[in-house]
């Protein structure tokens, strides 16, 4: 290709035809600023910093103008730099300055323009509608308002990554950025590459600044995560600015990995090995020795082994959910984990305690890494593919199986289902499915925690709250093909979505799923119906409202009856094996005690976060904590009543120190008022000598306090 | 346990066994020439029932120690226990014809009187004072828990007053300046000095001791009054915790009465545990020993 010959702020240049402006000054050593335009993208010339004079009427951007024969160039005079300097004042007139980028690195490229031009005080006024922020992914934080159109980001992940997440969105003012159909950044497609981050010259785009945790092992170089199948597509400088977030750590045979019920922050990656996933803490329901003399007194605790004390309910039971791609099976409560396996992901994402122990069978090699390395080979295709196919090969029965209403399935059925169903992730605050939306799946939660809520004039009511094993969505398949209730993802939430189609084809074939099934729809229907009726039924204030209407059962002790001789809170402790699940005291309401025992709440918040899936309701709606609770504490904590205790006993475990040897060691099990639902009457109840202990509805209760019924009616209802 | 109108089966089914004892009572008194005996078969018969309804009412000691066993819910075998109690005494006053003779008989009605005395007394006492108990102490805790509350109020009082005057030495007061010390109140070195000088002397000793006969703060109007010229004595900036140790000693003021309270609901018992176990024995005693000789 031939030359042209040019000038450029009197130097003679020659460069290949096609060249740019720009290039062609940078080439010869001549500085254009520049901002919209980057070497690795293809030019586009929006923000016209790069202005020179070429000889036209107006200005030209050097970015996209080419270089043409005997062209004469300037690239300082008075008419240029004046307008460059206009632009920057422009573009800074609706700059947050400083930025993010500016706060972080003191880099962002607009600023430094300006510093350079000596702009401090914009003379035009700022625009008055804001553009907002977007926060929700876990690595980069967007911010609108300092977005300057330039176009960067969108050419980064588009023609550098081929990802297309990014576009534009919007007209005049309200033009910007957008991924996909302008859905917050979190719930896109993006794939948490980075590019976009790293093309950004202003604060829009920054890292979210990483937890300033060091943790323990080795550090691992960018090259070799890029050697990784999902690193391959991250952008290097996004790498580097999130490489503090994973290390490698090697476990020796034996060594314990992770122990349930501790917090951490971290999920692991298995690269090499063997680990064994189990539950340290007995399953068993606590028991006490040592007789009842009194709350206060000290007690022993013992453990009632499985078989002595089993409930009803748990002979149906075949696995325990835990934080991994498996289950434990329930009689055993033990899996292994092997190269390929990702576990800790809801420790890692949503903070929730360990949900089992992990010990190393074998020498392992694994990854430990924070939430925004998750995040990021989470979103990773590959990884996902391999991750989500590992679910679907191992399991998607267990899972399917540990619903009781689904035991019947056949393995030829699983199988149908196997690569029909889709697996889907939600972030925080997601709307899974929306009230009078059209039915066209059934979903089963996999991991995190989903509220299912009816939305009301004055406020939302929340329904109920479903963790792994749960499922929703059938109400409106069998029934009208609406939704009835709103569904919304409540932390980081996987689920498995079963489309209409399989979901049809499951109730025909299996007349039993069906008829389990419409009972349960029928059941949960009426429920919602009649919290409905007591939703709008209660004039009361906002405290009673609030706390007691929510509960289910009251726990209440007349004080004009109760002569505070405890027979109930030791009655409760002797039912209990020694360990009270009721304490005499709380709130007074009228003439009546509403005492710190489990309130079986509507929305019980306890059940929020529980990492194993122990606290759960039964059918019965009365909350119970089955025996695998491994004592974490977090149903304690959420309770707002603090009606959920944890209580203490010995244990006997391996001695790390002494091989072979067995030391006692201290765990706990949580424990709250199971109704005692074996008798006809609660024993605290029973044992009230003086008439005057009562568990109530307390939808009844507040009706006759809230109306001015006759005392003596009121007499004979207590 | 209130006596209300769900005693109401238990009163009429009593009143009819009573009616029916004592028309029965009566036709065999003035039957039997040598007047009523305990050794008759009538007799026996009141003897026996009586002491079946005594040993019926003693039972209620042992099922509340075992309230896990469904044997009928212990409001039941205490309107039972109140009233068939109560009757029984009718029963043995006809069993022994109203005449009591020899020593272990005498003792053994004392004893019964005594008894069924403090047991109504007991019921009284439980049909009205929780009432009391839940009008006069509305910051009731558990009242096994009562010292371990009294030291969590003692220590906040002990850090209100600090975060005003600086560390306090409760031993050693007067000597250290309190110059170096950040407190969150600003205030005089004077002020800070008599204000803890104040606490150490006039209400500290009263949370160490909240049961001491006599104490000033103990007494509602006396501790208004107290408080009334601490106001008036020490600067405005420590009027918020002097309002606070205020309610402080109120909240002990409330266990006191609490405790109190608490030994009027549960002290009869003492009079009326023991002796009716020493009842049922001798009881048992004088009727082994009635039918042997
Ligand atoms: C034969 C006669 C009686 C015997 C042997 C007897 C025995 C007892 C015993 C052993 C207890 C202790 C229960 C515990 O362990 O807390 C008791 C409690 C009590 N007794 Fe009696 N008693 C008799 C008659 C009566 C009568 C006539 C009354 C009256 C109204 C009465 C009222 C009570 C009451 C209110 C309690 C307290 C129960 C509680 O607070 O839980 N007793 N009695
Ligand atoms: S039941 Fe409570 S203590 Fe037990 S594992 Fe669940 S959240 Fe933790
Ligand atoms: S058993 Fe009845 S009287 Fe005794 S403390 Fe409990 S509620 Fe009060
Ligand atoms: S850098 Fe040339 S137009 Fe933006």
């Amino acid at each position: 290709m031939s030359d042209v010959h040019l000038t450029i702020d009197g130097a003679a240049v020659s460069v290949p035809a096609g060249t740019t402006i720009f290039d062609a000054a940078r080439m010869h050593g001549i500085p254009i600023p520049t901002l919209c335009h980057q070497q690795n993208e293809t030019p586009v010339g929006v923000c016209r910093v790069c202005v020179v004079e070429a000889g036209g009427r107006v200005l030209s951007a050097a970015c996209v103008r080419q270089a043409e024969d005997k062209m004469v160039v300037t690239t300082n005079s008075e008419k240029v730099t004046r307008a460059r300097r206009t632009l920057i004042e422009l573009l800074m007139a609706d700059h947050p300055s400083p930025c993010a980028r500016q706060r972080q690195s003191n880099d962002c490229e607009l600023e430094t323009l300006a510093r350079l031009e000596g702009i401090t005080q914009p003379r035009f006024p700022r625009r008055l509608s804001p553009r907002g922020q977007d926060n929700s992914s876990l690595v980069i934080a967007v911010d609108h308002e300092a977005c300057i159109l330039c176009d960067r980001c969108i050419r980064g992940c588009d023609e550098i990554r081929h990802n297309d997440v990014l576009g534009r969105r919007g007209k005049g003012f309200w033009a910007g950025i957008a991924f996909d159909y302008n859905l917050p950044m979190g719930n896109s497609s993006c794939v948490s590459c980075g590019e976009c981050m790293v093309s950004c010259p202003t604060g829009a785009l920054t890292n979210k600044s990483v937890v300033k945790t060091v943790l323990p092992g080795e550090p691992v170089d960018v090259e070799e995560l890029q050697q990784l199948s999902y690193f391959q597509k991250v952008s290097g400088t996004f790498l580097e600015l999130n490489k503090n977030a994973v290390v490698r750590r090697h476990y020796r045979k034996g060594e314990i990995v992770c122990r349930e019920g501790e917090y951490g922050s971290t999920a692991f990656y298995i690269l090499e090995g063997q680990a064994q996933v189990f539950l340290a803490t007995p399953l068993a329901h606590v028991q006490t020795q040592g007789g009842a003399t009194g709350f206060f007194s000290k007690l022993t605790s013992r453990l009632a082994g499985r078989q002595q004390e089993r409930r009803e309910e748990e002979g149906a039971r075949r696995s325990i959910p835990i934080d991994a791609p498996v289950d434990l099976p329930y009689d055993n409560p033990v899996a292994t984990l092997g190269p390929g396996d990702l576990f800790g992901e809801m420790t890692c994402m949503s903070l929730y305690p360990r949900s089992a122990t992990v010990r190393a069978a074998t020498d392992c090699v694994m990854f430990e890494m924070l939430r925004n390395v998750l995040d990021i080979i989470q979103r990773n295709k590959t990884l996902k593919a391999q991750l989500d196919a590992n679910y679907r090969k191992r399991a998607l029965d267990d899972h399917l199986r540990s619903v009781p209403m689904f035991a019947s399935l056949t393995p030829e059925f699983i199988d149908v289902l196997r690569n029909k169903v889709e697996l889907v992730r939600h972030t925080k605050g997601d709307v899974i499915c929306r009230q009078g939306d059209i039915a066209d799946s059934f979903y089963l939660v996999r991991l995190g925690f989903v509220k299912v809520s009816e939305p009301h004039p004055g406020g939302e009511l929340v329904l109920a709250y479903l963790g792994r094993g749960g499922y929703f969505g059938e109400i409106g398949l069998l029934g009208e093909g609406r939704r009835t209730a709103t569904c919304t993802a409540l932390d980081h939430v996987e689920l498995v979505r079963i489309h209409a189609e399989e979901f049809h084809q499951m109730v025909e074939q299996f007349p039993d799923v069906r008829q389990n099934l419409e009972r349960l729809a029928y059941e949960r229907t009426e429920q919602n119906r009649q919290r409905l009726a007591t939703a709008t039924s209660m004039p009361l204030d906002d405290f009673l409202t609030q706390g007691l209407m929510e509960a289910q059962s009251l726990l209440v002790m007349d004080l004009e009856r109760c002569t505070r001789c405890d027979a109930c809170v030791r009655a409760c402790a002797d039912a209990h094996e020694g360990v009270t699940r009721l304490v005499r005291e709380g709130q007074r309401f009228d003439k009546y005690l509403v005492a710190t025992s489990c309130r079986h709440c509507r929305d019980p918040l306890c059940m929020v976060g529980c990492p194993v899936g122990s606290i759960r309701r039964r059918n019965s709606l009365e909350v119970i904590i089955e025996n695998w609770c491994i004592g974490c504490g977090l149903c304690a904590k959420n309770c707002p009543y603090g009606n959920i205790n944890l209580h203490p006993f010995n244990v006997l475990e391996d001695d790390p120190a002494n091989p072979g040897r067995q030391i006692a060691v201290v765990k706990q099990k949580a424990t709250s008022c199971d109704l005692c639902t074996e008798h006809a009457e609660p024993t605290c109840v029973y044992a009230c000598p003086h008439d005057a202990c009562h568990r109530v509805d307390p939808n009844e209760f507040f009706r006759w306090l809230g109306t001015p019924l006759e005392t003596e009616t009121r007499r004979s209802l207590t | 346990m209130r006596i209300d109108k769900t005693h109401r089966g238990w009163v009429i089914a009593a009143t009819v066994l009573a009616a029916v004892s004592t028309i029965l009572y009566i036709l065999y008194a003035v039957q039997s020439p040598s007047g009523p005996r305990g050794g008759s078969a009538i007799g026996l018969t009141f003897g026996i029932t009586g002491y079946a309804l005594m040993l019926y009412a003693g039972l209620i000691g042992a099922r509340k120690k075992v309230p896990t066993w469904r044997i009928g819910r212990a409001q039941t075998w205490m309107r039972g226990h109140i009233w068939l109690g109560t009757l029984s005494l009718l029963l043995i006053l006809y069993h022994g014809g109203f005449a009591f003779r020899g020593a272990l008989t005498a003792v053994l009605m004392i004893l019964f009187f005594i008894v069924i005395l403090s047991g109504w007394v007991g019921a009284l006492i439980q049909h009205f004072v929780p009432t009391l108990m839940t009008e006069r102490v509305p910051m009731e805790t558990i009242y096994e828990e009562i010292p371990h509350v009294r030291a969590q109020l003692r220590e906040e009082a002990d850090k209100l007053v600090s975060s005003v005057c600086g560390p306090m030495d409760t031993e050693a007061i007067a000597d250290e300046p309190a110059a170096a010390v950040t407190t969150l109140v600003e205030i005089e070195q004077e002020d800070r000095a008599r204000f803890r000088d104040i606490y150490l002397r006039r209400v500290r000793p009263y949370l160490a001791d909240p049961e001491a006969p006599r104490a000033e703060l103990a007494d509602a109007t006396r501790a208004r009054e107290v408080f009334e010229s601490l106001r008036r004595l020490l600067v405005t900036p420590v009027h918020a915790v002097l309002d606070d140790l205020e309610n402080i000693c109120e909240e002990e003021r409330q266990m006191n009465r609490q405790i109190g309270i608490y030994r009027w609901l549960h002290g009869w018992l003492l009079v009326h545990v023991p002796l009716s176990i020493a009842l049922l024995v001798l009881g048992g005693v004088h009727a082994i020993m009635a039918l042997r000789y």
